[in-house]
This record gives C-alpha cells, structure tokens and sequence, in this order.
C-alpha cells in the first residue's frame, strides 16, 4: 500500500520530462558564463581509460630498493651532513678544502637527486616518453659537468665558501 | 488490493506522459480516461538491436569525462604552499649552482670570467641596493630550504606531524627564515 | 504540514481544480515563487552556492559552475543538507553520492570551499556575504557533476592485499589473538572509511596517481604492516620498495589536514618510510 503514493517515484519521472517553459520558471539557478576548468592547461592529464577491468587490482611492481628505501635512506643521509656543513662557515668563516670538497659533493648529490624527484614527479614516462628521457640524459649531462667544474673551482681557485664570504663582503 | 494496483497503474501511466499535455488533456478529458490507458504514449521509433560491444560502453564514455579542478581551486594552505615552496626554493639554489659550475667549467673555452676575483669586482662596482638585493635574493632561498629541510627531517623521524604542529612549524620556519634571510642580506 | 502548503497552492495557482495531492507536491518544486529567493522574507539569510556541474549526455560542453540561493534558515546546519534541499526543491538534476549523512559511509567527499571533506560532516558557513563553491574531488575523472571515478583508486585498495595474511593457524585453533599494546597501533588506522579526500587532496596524488598509491591506500597498507598478527610483513614491504609506490610521497601533510575523521595518513606513511629503511 505505501507504494501506491510513492511520491518519489513520480517526482523523478516528471523530473526527467520537464518542459522548457516550466524550466524559465525556475529563475534562481543560472550557469555561470565561465568554464571551471583552467583555459590553458598545462600538461592536461589524458582522457581516462583503465587497464583491466575494475575488480582487478592495479600491478604491483617489483621491488627495486635502490630507487626505493636505500635511495631514501641516502637522501636523508646527505641532508643529515648538510646541516652541519652549511652552518660551519658561518662560524668559521669559510672551510678547509676537505671539508669544502665534501660539501661540494653533498650538493651535487642532493642537487641531483631533488631535480630527479621533480622531473619523476612532473614529465612522467607514460605521458611524455621523450621529454622525460630528454631531461633525465640533461640532468645526468648537467649534474657531470657542475661536479667537474667545482672540482675545478675546488683545486684551481679559493673554494665555494671562501668565494661565497669574498662575494658577500664585496 | 485489486483496486489499488489499478490506481497504481494509472498513475504511472500518467507519470510517463509529458506534464504539459497531461495537463491539457486532463483539461478535456476526465482522468478517469487517461487512467484506462485513453491516449497513452505511444513510441514511433523501433528499438534496434545493440551491436556494440557491451564491454565498451563504459570505456567510451571514459574518454569523455573532464578532470576536475585542482591546483587553482584547493584552498591555499600553509601545508601544501610551503612544501611547494620548498621545491621552488630547491630549484632556485641548485639551478644557479649548475649553469654557473658548468659555465665556470666552460669558461677558458668560450672566454668567460667566472673566477672569484673578477666575481667579487663585479660586485664591489654594483650599488649598494642593488648588492642587497641580491643578496636577499640569493639568501632567502637558502634559509627557507635549510630550515624547512630540517622541518622534513623531523617528520622523517615520525616527530611533529600533529595537525597543530605542521601549522605551527610551517609559519615559525616562514618567519625564521625571512628575518635571518634579510639579517644576511645586512652582512 | 506538507498537506496544508500544497493545498493552499491548489487554491491559490491558476490550476485545473482536481490534481491528485503527490502531483501537486512534485510540481511545486519547480513552480515560480517556491524558491528561497523569489519567497524571501526580511529576515531570510540567502546564501549562494557555487556547484560544479558537468553532464555527461552533453560531453562537448565545457564544465560550468551553477549557482543556487538557498535561505539558511529552512536548511539544515550541514553542506549536505543544502544539496539534498537544492536537488529536491530546486534542480532534479544536480547529482551527488550521499548515504548514511553521519560520516561514516564516505559517499559524499567533495571538494567544499577548497577543501576536501565529506559534506554531511561540513558546517555551511553561516556568513551569507561569502558564497560557498562546491566542486568534485580534485583532479578525478568525473562521472557526472559532483560524482568522481575512484575505480583506481579501488584498484589500488586492491593490490596492497588488505586483508589478514597467514599461513599458520592459531596456537589454539580459534582466534588469532593479540595483545591490548598491539591492538592499540591499529587505533588511528581501521577507522579509515576511504572516502578518498586526503587522497584526492595530495598534489603528488594528482600528477602521479596512475602509480602512486596516495595517502588513502597507504594508510591502509600501514594498517597491515602494523598488525601483529599479519605474516605476511616482509612480502608487503618488498612490494612498496620502488621509486612510486610510497616514494612519491613528499610529506606535503594535505592529507593529514584534511582528513574528515582527524586520521593522520602523513604519520602512517612516515612509519611506513621507517619500516622499509629498516630492512
């Protein structure tokens, strides 16, 4: 018997047909004149499609702990030296060529491993295969020759944190 | 109960008709007309036979569907806008350091004078403001990524990941390093 | 009450005389002058709602923001109770997932005044000057207006296994038991409902999330790691241990912020990172 006045039933089928003049009247809910989505995107994501159907699960990929917990666990290593190479020349006014070459290559490293976490993070393979190994091969070529021209700087000229005081009290 | 069913169909039928010419023909005729299935509605076109592959549908219609706003829409939050400015700060301390070693490694080659004698000249000649400028320029990145780095080191230790933490520690860094960031400007 | 206003619409409007009750009801909704906005007394406190409409039978058309006028004082405290009030008296079509409307279903996560939350849970802001802009759960694919695809993101629930992992039976045959110490590093964990807002709120989540399990799911997997009567810990670790699957995660901590039900993912996934260094 309830379902005889089941007024939600008859709310969605006349819902579905409503005419445009009973539409004019609804008067308060206009669409707005501009888009919610960004006019220009950059690097818009591609159209969905999904691999498998849905009650599979996504693959698990093989473990690769150089890209994974030993690569974080060197990364915070390096940072954890950072700290307190970089707060030594401001104490001790510039460093030892020892001490300047580690830091040299702390920065190179760390450097190194934050613009590869940018460029796995941003150009994805699968979305842009070519731009993504353009930039890798960039990264490896730039991070070879910033390592060999502090060398350079580090043997043929006064060290990085010398330089750096020198420059600051100019 | 008979009865009731009778009235529940008549009244689906008169749900299914257009609301406008429902109205009109209830203007004429009576409902008890309508409800006996008088001028119920009839559908022209032949249904055809689906030959698409039913296993696509869903696929097809995949293709069609927006991405919904992000970035220009989330609220900004010291969380998300720190952290990007974490990396922003990164890139602009390690990009100068690369073209300039790089350039420095090239110099002989191309005739360049990146060495710190002619580096340190080439400031002393620049103006006061400008020297400090600079130097805030180069400076602030530095300080913000030295202290929020070391923000991300504590909560690599599983430390200060509280909702009020994140929130305080966020803003004590933007503060830290902004005033010790003008204080090495100063120098 | 609802008798006494439609038939003093059936006497007011300029109608046929007989209409059966239920269709009076239905079409009030949609009747000129039965909106907050064309009825509004002195004291009514309209407010604007912003919603993200896109349908998917139309797919050429761009995704616009339509905007409602809904008198607070006849709506509900929560954000939920404004759509199902604009759905019912307003707009038919506007489409939105809603169920248990106490938070514990996770249906209806969107995106409300730029944070991710469930809407039964959100307050409406009281302060009628500002309006509210509703939008889908950040970068999804969407299915129709307020509705996301979170099939992978159910694909990606999936493949961490979430489910107790054994292989020998308990000492007595019965329950597999655990201490009160062990059973409290669950708490914080098995009340995820999945709703999916600290997932779709990980900016490392959008770009990546074709391979990046996103806060959510590793929430979950940490749930596992942490079980003491899970076996099955060395197999789950090795199949986090690459360069996306936790990795991507940059402690940008949206998750933790904005989690409806005061969970921390960002914690999880930080003794997540800790177990896997710990091999």
């Amino acid at each position: 018997m309830a379902s005889f006045a089941r007024p939600s039933l008859l709310r969605q089928t006349l819902a579905t047909t409503r005419s445009p003049i009973l539409r004019q009247n609804v008067g308060v809910s206009q669409a707005v004149a501009f888009h919610a989505s960004a006019r220009k995107q950059i690097l818009p994501p591609l159209p969905q499609t999904l691999n498998g159907t849905m009650n599979e699960p996504v693959p698990v990929p093989k473990p690769h702990p150089s890209e994974g917990s030993y690569h974080w666990t060197f990364e915070r290593a390096v940072c954890v030296g950072l700290i307190p190479l970089s707060i030594a020349p401001f104490a001790a006014g510039s460093l030892n060529p020892v001490m300047d070459a580690v830091l040299c290559s702390l920065l190179v490293a760390h450097s190194h491993v934050g613009f590869q976490a940018a460029i796995i993070d941003y150009f994805r393979p699968q979305r842009v295969p070519k731009f993504h190994a353009l930039c890798v091969w960039l990264l490896r070529g730039f991070t070879l020759t910033t390592a060999v021209g502090l060398y350079e700087f580090e043997t043929n000229d006064v060290g990085i944190t010398e330089a750096l005081r020198r420059i600051w009290n100019a | 109960m008979f009865s009731s069913k009778v009235a529940q169909q008549s009244l689906r039928r008169l749900a299914v008709q257009q609301p406008l010419p429902m109205q009109a023909s209830m203007m004429r005729a009576s409902p008890a007309a309508v409800a006996l299935g008088k001028g119920i509605q009839s559908r022209p076109v032949t249904s055809s036979p689906n030959t698409e592959d039913p296993t696509q549908i869903l696929a097809k219609q995949r293709l069609n569907r927006p991405v919904s706003p992000h970035l220009s829409i989330y609220k900004p939050q010291i969380g998300w806008i720190g952290s990007s400015l974490h990396r922003i700060s990164g890139v602009a301390l390690s990009g100068p350091l690369y073209l300039w070693a790089t350039a420095y490694l090239f110099s002989p080659a191309l005739g360049w004078h990146l060495e710190s004698a002619s580096m340190v000249a080439a400031m002393g000649a620049l103006p006061v403001a400008v020297k400090i400028g600079l130097k805030t320029i180069l400076a602030l990145p530095f300080t913000y990524h030295s202290m929020n780095g070391i923000r991300h080191l504590t909560w690599d230790l599983g430390k200060g990941l509280s909702n009020n933490a994140i929130i305080k520690s966020g803003w004590t860094v933007i503060g830290l390093s902004v005033t010790s960031a003008i204080a090495l400007a100063l120098l | 009450m609802a008798s006494l206003r439609t038939t003093s619409r059936l006497f007011a409007a300029s109608r046929p005389l007989f209409r059966p009750a239920t269709f009076a009801r239905s079409y009030a909704t949609v009747e000129a002058g039965s909106t907050d906005a064309a009825n509004a007394g002195p004291e009514a406190k309209l407010k604007t709602f912003k919603v993200y409409r896109w349908n998917p039978d139309t797919p050429s058309e761009k995704p616009t923001m339509q905007s409602y006028q809904l008198d607070l004082n006849k709506t509900g405290p929560m954000m939920l109770d404004a759509l199902i009030r604009i759905k019912n008296e307003q707009d038919p079509t506007l489409t939105f997932r809603r169920s248990c409307r106490e938070g514990i279903c996770g249906s209806c996560a969107m995106n409300i005044d730029g944070v991710n939350t469930l809407a039964c849970l959100c307050r409406i802001p009281t302060d009628t000057a500002s309006e509210s802009r509703i939008y889908p759960l950040p970068h999804t694919y969407v299915v129709k207006d307020l509705v996301p695809d979170l099939t992978l993101f159910y694909k990606q629930y999936k493949s961490i296994k979430p489910y107790l992992q054994r292989d020998t039976p308990s000492p007595d045959g019965l329950e597999n038991r655990q201490s009160p110490e062990d059973r409290k590093k669950l708490d914080g964990l098995y009340e995820c409902i999945l709703c999916a807002c600290c997932s779709t709120s990980c900016p490392s989540y959008w770009w990546n999330s074709e391979e990046y399990l996103g806060p959510a799911i590793l929430l979950q997997s940490y749930r596992w790691l942490a079980d003491s009567r899970d076996e099955r810990t060395a197999e789950r670790k090795a199949a986090l241990d690459n360069s996306m699957s936790v990795y991507r995660c940059h402690t940008i901590l949206n998750c933790t912020r904005t989690c409806p039900k005061g969970l921390n993912p960002g914690r999880a996934i930080a003794e997540t990172k800790k177990m896997l260094a710990s091999m």
